[in-house]
């Protein structure tokens, strides 16, 4: 009987964990990304199954759809790996760790897009964007250090919970309170993004210098601060920006 | 200095590694375009302009997400191209970036996310048909293979994206000198432009930004920033 956690040799996870990283290389709105997961899983599939008809049933079993945020994904690899030790063993049916990808994949999706894409990328992004005039160039590098410490950490973390805690990854994963997390993110997004169109219009204003310079800054605020009403109103974006540039190019050319 | 085919091929070569990292390897958001742009710029010799153009870039974008199988416009895409004709330009025009030419970028390849999604979209086709010879192959017992079908869906994006940033680069080369035959009127106009869109584009990030109350956090922000501009210039006299 298999015990608690995974007995692969450690390269082989490694190889897994590395090759998760191209989960998104095909993705196909067929099958999404069933070739990803299939290419992560294949290392440990090759130890597991030495039998050939065993390991292509293995791979065909992952071949079907899958598609889940790519970096919680490393959760369902960690346990897909998990009940494929069992099922090796004969331990487990091979339905366990269908129904088990199938079980997961829409909550996790859910779970990392509402933290990773919709509050940690915005938080990052927009407080390293308010401080370029003060960083420069560093705050890219601020933007990928911020983003990718969380990302990585979790990532890996996430793979680790799979693989020792099998279905039981679940509950670890809710313990990490992610939504609670990505409120206060995305509310430092939204802060740090008015401090840019602030510091924006007074930046530009102070270059042009004079009366100018004033109406310049005020009318960016003021553009600002419109363009937020109507872009709550569902007006496209890059009209709101095109209506913006021909106005302040008017005026500015009128000046 | 000199500018010609080793710029547009650096460019496109940049292009198509941010867009790797975008669609197929890590997501370490390489490809944002903050960084994207930045990196374009470093390497085309004008970083200012990347700068600039990013940080504009990036609160434009920041809301969009690919959620399920929903395809959004190629910030990527968006980023790398309009850097790297606006560098170019900057190059022909002699005197750097300037506010007025990264109006004049922003307002000429704005319909480069949607051009970018139109690509992502089509080569998803290829991608579909990947996968489908991968499960005939693991039909077959040829396992290898199969999986590294996964591998064979790279190839397209990099090639689409190094001609696509490499063509951004090319019309920049190409239109710069008349962006210096402009009368300064337009050049002054272009110039008030550019705050005027990151204006837009800061409001579209914090409503973008998803936040329960996104108003009343926009504006703290706005007004902190503004007391605190307010303090400096008191303090400098």
């Amino acid at each position: 009987m298999i015990g608690p956690g995974t007995h692969l040799p450690r390269s082989v996870l490694t190889r897994v964990f590395l090759r998760s990283l191209l989960l998104q290389a095909s993705w196909n709105p067929k099958g999404m990304q069933n070739l990803g997961l299939v290419y992560a899983l294949y290392p440990a599939l090759e130890i597991l199954y030495p039998e050939p008809e065993k390991r292509r049933e293995a791979v065909q079993r992952h071949l079907t759809f899958f598609n889940t945020h790519p970096y919680v994904a490393a959760a369902i690899v960690g346990g897909v790996l998990y009940h494929e030790e069992r099922i090796a063993a004969g331990e487990e049916d091979a339905r366990r760790v269908t129904e088990f990808k199938g079980a997961l994949m829409g909550p996790l999706a859910a779970l990392g897009d509402g933290f990773f894409w919709l509050s940690l990328r915005p938080a990052a992004g927009a407080l390293s964007a308010a401080l370029v005039p003060w960083l420069g160039a560093w705050a890219a590098v601020l933007f990928l250090l911020l983003y990718n410490v969380v990302h990585f950490t979790l990532r890996f973390r996430f793979f680790r919970m799979g693989l020792v805690l099998g279905d039981r990854l679940v509950e670890a994963v809710g313990r990490a309170r992610l939504p609670t997390r990505g409120a206060r993110l995305r509310a430092v997004a939204a802060a740090s993004a008015g401090a840019a169109a602030a510091y924006l219009g007074f930046e530009f204003g102070a270059e042009q210098g004079g009366v100018g310079g004033w109406l310049l800054a005020g009318g960016c605020l003021a553009l600002g601060a419109l363009s937020y009403v109507l872009a709550a109103r569902k007006v496209p974006t890059a009209a709101l920006a095109l209506l913006a540039a021909l106005l302040a190019g008017c005026l500015g050319a009128w000046l | 200095m000199h500018v010609g085919l080793g710029h547009v091929v650096l460019a496109g070569l940049w292009g198509a590694l941010a867009t790797l990292e975008r669609r197929a390897f890590l997501q370490a958001m390489f490809s944002r375009p903050l960084v994207a742009a930045t990196g374009m710029g470093l390497i085309l010799g004008q970083l200012q302009t990347g700068l600039y153009l990013g940080m504009v870039l990036e609160l434009f974008y920041l809301g969009t997400a690919s959620l399920g199988a929903a395809l959004p416009e190629n910030d990527t895409l968006a980023a790398t191209g309009t850097t790297a004709a606006a560098a170019t330009m900057a190059f022909q025009t002699g005197g750097g970036g300037t506010p007025a030419l990264w109006s004049l970028s922003l307002l000429l390849f704005a319909g480069l996310g949607l051009l970018g999604r139109a690509v992502d979209h089509r080569l998803e086709g290829y991608s579909s048909r990947l996968s489908v010879h991968g499960l005939e192959l693991a039909e077959h017992g040829e396992l290898e293979r199969a999986v590294r079908q996964n591998l064979w869906g790279i190839w397209p994006y990099a090639v689409a994206y190094f001609f696509l940033n490499a063509a951004c680069a090319a019309v920049g080369l190409g239109i710069g000198k008349l962006v210096s035959e402009l009368p300064l009127l337009a050049l002054r106009g272009l110039a008030w432009a550019f705050p005027a869109m990151a204006s837009v584009a800061a409001a579209v990030a914090a409503r973008g930004s998803h936040a329960r109350n996104a108003a009343v956090w926009g504006l703290a922000g706005a007004v902190g920033m503004t007391l605190w501009t307010l303090v400096l210039a008191w303090v400098q006299g």
